[in-house]
């Protein structure tokens, strides 16, 4: 099932939410959402033909100020609930968006189960290093001994570094980017959307309110994309876990890795024959022979 | 002893093979004509405990076990503890217990729930040995053919002739031919042997067209169901009493398409669910009391954003891991309640075959007519007992009640969440219109987009909670079974009614009592059952919990609901024919 009337080319217009923003000034959230739309209208993708699961949190207070089919549902479950509407209806783009507290704290587990079963949907993971919503406390990515709300001392606890994170889990797809560059983060979407798996984006995001300590000027000073790097080759997975894990000094930045390996559900060998979508196929089962076998 | 059925209980140590025995002599009975049911008890282990595969055999549709039985098989010592004080007087004990010795002194010695001995003598059951394994090994050198001694050794018992259960073992063994001969000779040679023991003759009336019912657990039915109902994805995590339904549609996922997906936790399960019927298939899940707990999340939600979602929830006897293999009916509460807030939800409960086939195409139809969440309890007495019918009950039309062709083209994003009388709204699925909507969690307005503003907050919580009323109209009242005008009702719902309408049927005074039945648990109708208070006849109580859930639930609706009697079981064990035949003599 897909809104066939593709005849007209998609616009950036087509995507306006007339909800007003409730996100602080210099949020990093209005960069993600400009990005977001400039790709999908790249791709020639309509708000009709996206489905589009948020967390809870900033990043999913745009769920309104945007359009698209949208959930805005529970903590920690943007990525479970976007993958059960893609195994559904893969004609539709499928988009899942978590912040760091979602996708290392309170729902990391599905983070993990996404990446090994290769589900063909684009995560975008937006990581401003904190519980912005609730005002700012720590989460696994917060740097250690950093002091915050509820945490007069700073965590005792070592922080994640969310890219090494994923790489480790022998992703088949996984960029960085930072909420201060529009262009950058539309192109990594862009690969994220065409990749043929589980596309993790990870969007280093600036919170003005609450990270005082690493702002859009701070990355600015520090990043650098590997496409730039003349002998950088994305397939190598060795390399890419090697540049990530600097998150002080050089930032690196643009598709990390990316291998496609075929997604979750082309590898259903009961599902290879179907040229139908589960959302077309619901209708009375044909329980006959399945009963004769309990004769 | 019942005239009405013969039982037999087949025990031993998980990975004795006493599944293949009961499979083997249950499917060969059905073929002679007659009716069986099967009950298993098992340990939450995978090698040794004590377990027993029980058939009752009768001409009578049988949906209940006995507690007693008339022939006892035991394969290990520990069974033999367990099992022979339910013998009945009369009965038989075959065993293989090399060197067995009973246990005659008092105090008992440990292990031993009786004085085995004077317990055999005062009920004059006789004991047989047979070392079927010893028999085994001298005729054919190895010791795998004792089951099937053992199975031909029973069928003679039961006064049947052998070519049934030799072309049952043949269908048995269908996979493996190579070693049907052999096993063959076994069961002929069990068969022709020699014994003290007296022959039974089956008393009952063989139905030569019920050669072709069915032998089917619950959960096969309740997976068949929802295939009919037109399910295409499944997700689940294990967890008894429910796996089975995850073995049985992964196994048949090439004949049905169906996509299937063992989640990482039940909150994934549930999370894949909800997001399948968001997109606008039909998916389920289901999963025990522990699993369900962490779904309940995830029902909150369904509540809220106005999306169908069935969950399916096998109870077994709880708090925490319980008596993982056993059965309960504790988890009524917790589906009524489960998920945070106020929400609409229908929570139906089978309590057979033919239920779990209906109620699970109710749960998509009502999931889908209402957009909220169905909970459809079931129970591992249901789900894992074998039933003997034959045929399946109405299968109901497919309705999606989604916008469709003209009505598409008119639509606008604020019609999702448009306040109406009935408080449902339209639904049509993503990418079948440029005008979308969010399925907003935080409250919401027409479209989907937050509302914190308390006069529209108000309208969509009144809004969501009109379905609950609309609901509770459109579902029927209990059932009343047995004597309509009866003095004695006993209410009840789930697994109870089989063993209740069984013990009707084979007591003598049946005319005092008749058996109201619950299968729509909430929200509930209680017209029919305020008439019968009023009538000032006397109700009592039958329930699988301790609290007496339902009963509480009544009392609230009905304030003057007084329980004459209160029969709560909770000790993983389902309610019995025979001590509901004793109940109801007793009256």
């Amino acid at each position: 099932m897909m809104n066939t009337d593709n005849s007209k080319p998609v616009e950036f217009s087509d995507y306006y939410n007339p909800n007003i923003y409730t996100w602080c000034t210099n949020c990093g959230n209005y960069g993600i959402h400009a990005a977001l739309k400039r790709a999908l209208v790249a791709e020639n993708i309509s708000p009709g033909n996206t489905m589009m699961f948020f967390d809870i949190g900033c990043n999913g207070n745009g769920s309104d100020k945007i359009l698209g089919y949208r959930m805005h549902g529970l903590h920690g479950r943007a990525i479970p609930v976007a993958v059960g509407a893609h195994l559904a209806n893969r004609k539709l783009q499928t988009i899942a968006f978590g912040g760091d507290g979602a996708s290392l704290n309170e729902g990391v587990n599905h983070l993990v189960h996404a990446i090994r079963s290769d589900y063909n949907i684009l995560f975008i993971l937006h990581n401003n290093e904190n519980f912005a919503l609730t005002k700012g406390q720590a989460s696994s990515a917060t740097e250690t001994g950093r002091v915050c709300d509820a945490c007069p001392d700073g965590p005792v606890e070592s922080s994640i570094n969310i890219m090494s994170f994923i790489l480790a889990m022998n992703p088949s797809f996984a960029a960085r980017s930072f909420s201060g560059d529009i262009h950058q983060m539309t192109d990594v979407i862009r690969a994220g959307i065409r990749h043929q798996g589980f596309s993790v984006v990870e969007i280093m995001q600036n919170c003005p309110t609450y990270n005082r300590y690493s702002g859009h000027e701070w990355y600015q000073k520090r990043v650098y994309d590997v496409t730039k790097l003349a002998d950088y080759d994305k397939t190598d997975l060795k390399a890419a876990q090697n540049i990530a894990q600097d998150l002080k000094e050089k930032i690196a930045t643009g598709v990390l890795y990316e291998k496609p390996r075929g997604d979750f559900y082309s590898k259903l060998v009961n599902r290879k024959d179907y040229k139908t979508e589960l959302v077309e196929e619901v209708k009375a089962g044909e329980i006959g022979k399945l009963m004769e076998a309990f004769r | 002893m019942s005239t009405k059925r013969f039982s037999i209980k087949i025990t031993g140590a998980s990975g004795q093979g006493i599944n293949s025995i009961g499979e083997m002599l249950a499917k060969a009975l059905k073929n002679n004509g007659y009716k069986i049911f099967a009950y298993r008890e098992y340990p939450s282990l995978i090698k040794g405990g004590w377990s027993s595969y029980q058939i009752e055999i009768s001409d009578l549709e049988l949906a209940s076990s006995e507690e007693k039985c008339d022939l006892l098989v035991c394969l290990d010592r520990e069974s033999f503890y367990h099992y022979l004080p339910t013998v009945d007087a009369g009965g038989v004990v075959v065993h293989s217990l090399i060197k067995l010795k009973l246990n005659e002194t008092e105090p008992l010695k440990s292990g031993a729930r009786i004085n085995e001995k004077k317990y055999l003598e005062d009920n004059k059951i006789q004991i047989e040995f047979i070392d079927a394994i010893a028999e085994s090994k001298s005729k054919w050198g190895k010791g795998i053919f004792a089951n099937t001694i053992l199975t031909g050794f029973i069928w003679k018992l039961l006064g049947e002739p052998v070519a049934e259960i030799e072309s049952e073992l043949s269908t048995f063994f269908k996979n493996k031919p190579e070693i049907i001969p052999t096993n063959i000779e076994a069961l002929r040679y069990g068969y022709e042997r020699t014994t003290e023991l007296k022959q039974f003759k089956l008393d009952f009336k063989k139905d030569n067209s019920w050669q072709d019912s069915y032998i089917l657990s619950g959960n096969h039915v309740l997976a068949l169901g929802a295939i009919q109902a037109g399910t295409r994805a499944y997700y689940s995590y294990p967890m008894t009493p429910a796996t089975s339904i995850l073995e049985y549609i992964a196994e048949t996922s090439h004949q049905t398409g169906i996509l299937v997906k063992q989640a990482e936790d039940e909150i994934t399960a549930v999370q894949l669910t909800i997001g399948s019927m968001f997109a606008g298939t039909r998916a389920f899940t289901a999963t025990s009391g522990g699993g369900f707990d962490l779904m309940s999340e995830t029902l909150s939600l369904a509540g809220m954003i106005e999306t169908p979602l069935v969950v399916v929830l096998a109870q077994r006897s709880g708090p925490g891991t319980g008596l993982p293999t056993w059965s309960g009916a504790g988890d009524l509460n917790l589906a009524v309640n489960a998920g945070h807030g106020e929400f609409p939800r229908l929570v139906l409960a089978i309590s057979d075959v033919a239920s779990a086939f209906i109620m699970m195409q109710l749960a998509f139809e009502f999931a889908e007519a209402f957009q909220i969440p169905v909970i459809v309890l079931t129970e591992k007495q249901i789900g894992e007992s074998l039933y003997n019918f034959k045929k399946f009950p109405l299968s109901l039309p497919i309705q999606r009640y989604l916008l469709n062709g003209e009505a598409l083209k008119t639509v606008k994003s604020e019609d999702r969440y448009q306040i109406t009388e009935s408080g449902i709204s339209p639904r049509w699925l993503p990418g079948s219109s440029e005008q979308t909507y969010d399925a907003n969690s935080d409250e919401h307005w027409l479209d989907g987009s937050d509302s914190e503003i308390a006069e529209q907050n108000i309208q969509m919580y009144e809004k969501r909670m009109r379905k609950l009323t609309k609901l509770q109209k459109q579902l029927p009242e209990p059932v009343l079974y047995g004597n309509l005008d009866a003095e004695n009702i006993l209410v009840g719902w789930g697994s109870v009614k089989g063993a209740v309408i069984d013990a009707l049927a084979e007591i003598e005074n049946p005319e005092k009592f008749a058996y109201l039945h619950y299968e729509f648990m909430f929200p509930l109708r209680t017209n029919k059952l305020n008439d019968l208070v009023k009538k000032g006849k006397k109700i009592s109580l039958i329930e699988g919990n301790y609290l007496g859930q339902l009963g509480k639930m009544l009392q609230a609706e009905i304030p003057e609901l007084k329980f004459t009697d209160k029969l709560l079981k909770f000790n993983g064990r389902p309610f019995f024919v025979d001590e509901l035949s004793s109940y109801f003599s007793s009256k």
